[in-house]
């Protein structure tokens, strides 16, 4: 084979798989962002963190809220959830940047799965 | 929690698939990442009491089911995207789980799933009755299917029995009938529900019993399992676990025969390709 082809077909592969583990990075990352509380399940968005900073900030002390599955949740301990949802953000984006930093600096198939 | 909780599993090996080495490796990640029982329900009891000594420790409960010859039909199995072999499938009892559980808060899983995390505990804590996936995520990115968005052209909605969460009571055990009439009488059905396939899947029976709870239309009596269900199929390749990092060879599009590596951690997975996932597992075992 051409060796022109060669590293260009190589550097495909190496593409694919690349996009693919980021990929997979960001749905462990998705998973990593659920806060389940009380038989609740909420995803941790920039969105919800935000609200419920504006509502601490208005001096709410208790919020409802609506969860993924449409069910509405009565906080009664606003900071406090607020707290834990704050700790679900960092510990996944951390964790996403750990991962995604590593790839980046892989050049090699085998490097970017870590066999 | 409920004090009788616990995770059901069935198991009917055929020629080729031993359903019960992926059943006792389950069992053990239960105990692990849940603490929880789990009851096999099995035609081969001998068979796991003889390969696994253990049996009785891990498994809480071991309940013996017979098979007659009628009552399983034979389906394709891959090993990859090379690899095609026709064998017995013996999967006509999931309907019967709301009488065999012997718990009152059940979840059902099949065999075939690695657990790589403790995020199913939290169908105990929650207040829904049924519990039941209609989001996935398929690892091999590029397949696009609607196959598990729909059962049909008509729009009823695909969900997976691969993971069912059920608490005992009037309105599941009305499910559950259903199911069973359902199944009774399958080739009715799959004709009203336009299902092409010819044997029976507990996926399409669900989805069918799931649409007609809720007044034929979308509706509330099943609600989502926790986070969302991540598998491969049986085109892909499990190549290794080790402990909650398992690599994946992924069918690559376009390209029949090749595969792309992928590595997932921490994800539960359901593995669709039932060699590989033994041979990881007899890999997994052997290390411990």
């Amino acid at each position: 084979m051409d060796e022109k082809l060669e590293k260009a077909l190589a550097f495909s592969n190496y593409m694919i798989t690349l996009h693919n583990q980021s990929k997979i990075f960001q749905e462990q990352y998705a998973q990593n962002s659920i806060y389940y509380t009380n038989g609740n399940q909420f995803t941790v968005t920039k969105e919800l963190i935000s609200f419920c900073d504006t509502m601490i900030r208005n001096d709410h002390i208790a919020l409802i809220l609506v969860d993924d599955n449409n069910i509405p949740v009565n906080v009664e301990d606003l900071k406090s959830f607020f707290k834990d949802i704050l700790n679900v953000y960092f510990r996944a984006t951390n964790r996403y940047l750990t991962e995604y930093s590593q790839i980046r600096k892989q050049r090699t198939v085998e490097n970017l799965v870590n066999l | 929690m409920n004090k009788s909780a616990g995770i059901l599993l069935f198991a009917n090996n055929n020629e080729k698939i031993d359903y019960l080495k992926q059943a006792y490796f389950l069992a053990k990640k239960v105990k692990y990442y849940l603490n929880l029982p789990t009851t096999v329900v099995t035609d081969s009891v001998k068979y796991l009491k003889d390969q696994y000594r253990d049996a009785d420790v891990v498994f809480d409960k071991i309940v013996e089911v017979s098979w007659s010859d009628e009552n399983y039909f034979y389906k394709n199995y891959r090993d990859g995207t090379l690899t095609k072999i026709k064998l017995q499938f013996k999967n006509q009892l999931r309907s019967k789980a709301y009488d065999i559980s012997p718990y009152n808060e059940t979840l059902l899983l099949d065999t075939d799933i690695i657990l790589c995390n403790n995020q199913y505990i939290q169908c105990f804590l929650q207040n829904n009755n049924f519990l039941i996936y209609h989001n996935t995520c398929d690892l091999s990115l590029f397949r696009k299917s609607n196959e598990f968005t729909y059962i049909n052209d008509i729009g009823v909605k695909f969900y997976w029995a691969t993971a069912v969460f059920f608490r005992k009571s009037k309105e599941n055990k009305i499910f559950f009938n259903l199911l069973q009439h359902i199944q009774e009488n399958w080739n009715h059905y799959r004709s009203i529900f336009q299902i092409n396939q010819s044997y029976f899947r507990n996926d399409h029976a669900f989805s069918i019993a799931i649409h007609i709870m809720n007044g034929y239309t979308e509706g509330d009596f099943a609600k989502s399992m926790p986070g969302k269900l991540y598998y491969t199929t049986d085109k892909d390749i499990c190549y290794d676990i080790k402990d909650e990092k398992i690599t994946f060879l992924l069918e690559k599009e376009d390209y029949l025969g090749e595969y792309t590596l992928a590595v997932t951690n921490g994800l539960s997975i359901h593995v669709m390709n039932k060699f590989s996932l033994n041979r990881c597992i007899d890999m997994e075992l052997q290390n411990v």
